[in-house]
């Protein structure tokens, strides 16, 4: 992309996001969508009110720790199941198996089961490995067998048995999509995260939403889910860094 | 015209008594460590010979069906020889290079090399290849992709093998590029630098200057044949070059498809080193003509 490319394109993007805050701000001034739709400034003043600060940074705190407690384990169990189908073929169906039916299990119903079987602390971790572990375990098995055949050959003719074609061969070929589906889970780690807190977690911004919602608190529940949503794409953005630095090297 | 069977017992006759066995010029300059005797010992490192005999392979082809790609070949390849096998497009000559390198086996008949199968060759990693896709691995360096088959050994990377490969085939000074970088001979010479590597016994080329422009194309003919006589390697190269075959080889396999079978053996006896001058004389263009009417003859 040359330089004046990218600056359109930046240029575009800044555009809609002003759009897309001056569009809020009017709608909730104007109480267009009626008053449960506060204006923007309203909730930022809401969320950098000193009184509220303690809450806002125990919650985050809370969801930031069992989101990247999901994120290192789904990444870690989803990269594992990955590569032993990979290392043992006979396994691969059965494993495939095994991903799609966690994935069809919505993420939602297992929360009460999670809560019983594991403790209302744990249940946010967990619900966010889950929604980690479907998307890494996808991206690496599609990245491990992308992999172009004459390569594969390459390999065999230098006498690789399935071990050293998996670590010269396979895994470095994978990255890249290992590193798109890092990109993708990273959010997704999040919004499981505060998911599993409306379960009842002691605390956390899933937490914050459940109960400003029950007392009416519209700013605070707003405030919430907007620092949910910038979590979220924060942690979207750091793995785009990634991902396009692991593609200019690995492809 | 001699069956394939009567030729093919003329040649060995021949590189037995050595008038037209490479190996002689060759032996004062061989770097290898043992010279080409009759009957070598397995362990000892050295230039392998080849046998197909009786050799045919089928794929499957739908449900019930299959087709015969190879029938009945029977080639014997001696120590430090190099065959080309020249043929059309989808003769079979590429699978006979995979049966060599035992990335497939064959329907019937028996692949050999030192008289074991192929499989133990490379699990010793003694065997060299090259395909026309040069297939480097992009995320390493010209020198990493070239120490690949030390790293796939678990050997120690012999890093002035690898630097003295490198200026062999000329990209000393691309050591730190990656492959995209480079134009597609250089990766070539990248992909037959790795092949080397080893020092194998067996090297084995498909096509490996088939993408190339014929300029560099004959420049890296010429730079194979140095490599193939200083380290002596029993070389097969595929191809559907009649120049490259008949200017590189000491024997020129010509086959014809379906099934692939093995039609004529020729020897082109010229003088090693062979130099490009060789290229503008009539012996060599009256053998070239007479392989490539050889090619277009069409078996009834």
């Amino acid at each position: 992309m040359s330089m004046r490319d990218r600056l359109r394109t930046m240029g575009l993007g800044a555009f809609g996001l002003l759009l897309v805050i001056v569009s809020w701000e009017v709608i909730g001034r104007n109480q267009l969508l009626g008053r449960t739709f506060p204006a923007l400034s309203d909730v930022l003043a809401t969320i950098v009110d000193p009184a509220r600060r303690g809450l806002f940074q125990r919650a985050l705190e809370a969801t930031i720790g069992s989101a990247l407690r999901g994120f290192v384990f789904g990444s870690i169990i989803g990269f594992a199941m990955a590569a032993l189908g990979v290392i043992f073929p006979p396994l691969r169906a059965g494993l495939d198996r095994l991903a799609a039916v966690m994935h069809a299990v919505p993420l939602i119903a297992l929360g009460p089961f999670l809560i019983v079987t594991l403790s209302r602390e744990g249940t946010p971790t967990a619900i966010a490995t889950l929604a980690v572990v479907f998307n890494v375990f996808v991206a690496t098995s599609a990245g491990l067998r992308v992999g172009n055949p004459l390569h594969h050959d390459v390999l065999t003719v230098l006498g690789a048995g399935s071990w050293e074609r998996f670590r010269r061969l396979e895994l470095p070929g994978a990255l890249p999509f290992i590193a798109d589906g890092l990109k993708l889970a990273a959010p997704a780690a999040v919004i499981g995260a505060i998911l599993g807190e409306w379960f009842g977690a002691p605390r956390g911004i899933g937490i914050v939403i459940v109960s400003s919602l029950q007392n009416y608190q519209i700013d605070l529940l707003w405030s919430a889910a907007l620092l949910g949503a910038m979590l979220s794409l924060v942690a979207f953005g750091a793995f785009s860094v990634l991902e396009r630095w692991v593609v200019g090297r690995f492809r | 015209m001699l069956s394939p069977g009567a030729e093919l017992s003329s040649e060995s006759d021949k590189s037995a008594d050595g008038s037209t066995d490479p190996s002689i010029e060759h032996d004062d300059i061989s770097i290898s460590t043992s010279p080409v005797l009759p009957h070598v010992d397995a362990s000892e490192i050295g230039p392998a010979n080849l046998s197909l005999s009786g050799v045919t392979k089928r794929f499957p082809l739908g449900r019930n069906d299959t087709v015969l790609a190879l029938d009945d070949i029977s080639l014997d390849i001696a120590p430090g020889e190099f065959v080309a096998l020249l043929g059309p497009s989808g003769c079979g000559k590429s699978t006979v290079l995979r049966l060599l390198c035992g990335l497939e086996e064959p329907t019937g008949g028996d692949v050999r090399i030192r008289g074991c199968h192929p499989s133990e060759l490379v699990a010793d990693h003694r065997l060299g290849v090259a395909f026309q896709d040069h297939a480097l691995l992009p995320w390493a360096t010209v020198a990493d992709n070239v120490a690949l088959p030390f790293k796939v050994a678990g050997q120690p990377v012999d890093n002035d093998r690898v630097r003295s490969l490198l200026e062999l085939v000329g990209i000393a000074e691309f050591a730190k590029a990656r492959p995209k970088q480079l134009s597609g001979g250089m990766r070539q010479r990248v992909s037959i630098a790795r092949a080397l590597a080893l020092r194998p016994e067996v090297l084995l080329l498909d096509e490996p200057f088939g993408a190339l422009d014929a300029v560099t194309r004959r420049r890296m003919n010429l730079e194979l044949q140095d490599i193939w006589s200083t380290d002596q390697i029993t070389t097969v190269l595929v191809t559907h070059s009649v120049e490259e075959a008949v200017f590189l080889a000491d024997r020129v396999v010509v086959m014809t498809g379906r099934p692939g079978r093995i039609q004529t053996i020729r020897t082109p006896g010229f003088e090693r080193p062979r130099s490009p001058e060789l290229l503008r004389s009539p012996e060599f263009h009256e053998l070239v003509d007479e392989l490539t009417i050889a090619l277009d003859e069409e078996p009834a």
